[in-house]
């Protein structure tokens, strides 16, 4: 099965839906292994979200598409290079204080993003928005609350949140390296910038990280299909049942 | 959890004007910890509008060896049921 999707919006939305997909398998790994039992299954409720909208989100693009896919062929069927999620959400769960890091980073870009789909002119995905963030208020509650916690904890949580941070924000740059589909389809990309950018580094003060310069990034864009090495082993595990069994059925 | 946790009480609230009913615990370092925990775990699956939490510690029980004098004078006394009263005929809502 080779999956090509031909339409701008679906293609744009693609985006969106790569991203929230990919984070919740990421947050999924959590699933038992959490720090401690409560924290265990909030991780696995935040995971939960994550599917449920990226699924709604792959509804909408099949429709768009004329319904030539299901939703499961987008998750199953598409290999590494034709996945265009942020390379943020595919980083790994190297300890906890990346975990949270990597969500509250796109917590706060989400909450951009949907605010803005609120007024998007396809109704399914105004619909949408509206629930999906009182899901993201309550994550972004939950992740930045952590922040402050590891940040201002102990001198270990600290270091390990400060490294999670330096690391991470490597991947932050190409969010905001918008094309024509992202001018289109969101109402202010500078907007979405500037608030992320003004409500991260607040945190980030608050909570005594400091933000080390970066050198320029000779990455290559998600937009295009670019990802990180750790895309290939996410996708081996999360398409691999469906790849060997493909008749099996729930 | 490490030292430094504490046991907390939870009380959902199914909907607003609802007596608020215990449901289990949760560990936690703070309150806002708690809330959330207790959030994530007991109303998941839309138990409830409202939660409590109360610190397990701060709860005062009745200590096990008075349990007799406090609760066994009263298992002998259904005069204190309200079972004893003719029902008028024109009552319709009792």
């Amino acid at each position: 099965m080779k999956i090509t999707i031909e339409n701008k919006e679906a293609k744009f939305l693609l985006r969106i839906a790569d991203t929230a997909l990919i984070l919740g398998q990421r947050v999924a790994e959590l699933c038992s292994n959490g720090p401690f039992l409560e924290e265990d299954i909030a991780q696995s409720n935040i995971s939960l979200d994550l599917f449920g909208r990226a699924e709604e989100l792959y509804k909408i693009i099949a429709k768009i598409e004329g319904d030539k896919y299901t939703a499961d062929d987008y998750v199953f069927h598409r290999n590494e290079r034709e996945y265009f999620n942020l390379k943020l959400v595919e980083q790994p769960n190297e300890d906890f204080a990346w975990t949270i890091a990597r969500q509250y980073m796109h917590d706060v870009y989400v909450q951009e993003v949907f605010s803005q789909f609120q007024s998007s002119s396809n109704e399914e995905l105004a619909g949408l928005s509206a629930k999906v963030l009182k899901e993201i208020r309550y994550s972004y509650l939950h992740s930045k609350d952590w922040m402050m916690r590891l940040g201002l904890g102990t001198e270990e949580s600290h270091r390990r949140l400060q490294d999670a941070v330096s690391h991470l924000r490597k991947f932050v740059e190409e969010i905001f390296n918008w094309d024509e589909l992202d001018r289109e389809y969101y109402q202010d990309c500078d907007k979405i910038k500037s608030n992320w950018e003004s409500e991260v580094n607040a945190t980030l003060d608050a909570c005594n990280i400091t933000r080390e310069d970066i050198p320029s990034q000779s990455m290559r864009d998600y937009r295009d299909g670019f990802h990180s090495e750790h895309i290939g082993h996410l996708l081996s595990i999360m398409q691999y049942l469906p790849r060997a069994y493909p008749d099996a059925k729930w | 959890m490490e030292s430094g946790d504490k046991v907390w009480e939870v009380f959902v609230q199914k909907k607003s004007g609802l007596p608020f009913k215990h449901v289990g615990n949760v560990h936690a370092y703070d309150k806002k910890m708690a809330v959330q925990n207790a959030r994530d775990l007991y109303t998941r699956r839309g138990e409830g509008r409202e939660l409590w939490v109360v610190p397990t510690s701060e709860i005062v029980s009745v200590p096990l060896d008075d349990a007799d004098a406090f609760f066994d004078p009263s298992e002998d006394k259904p005069y204190r049921h309200a079972t004893f009263y003719e029902i008028p005929d024109g009552v319709k809502h009792l």
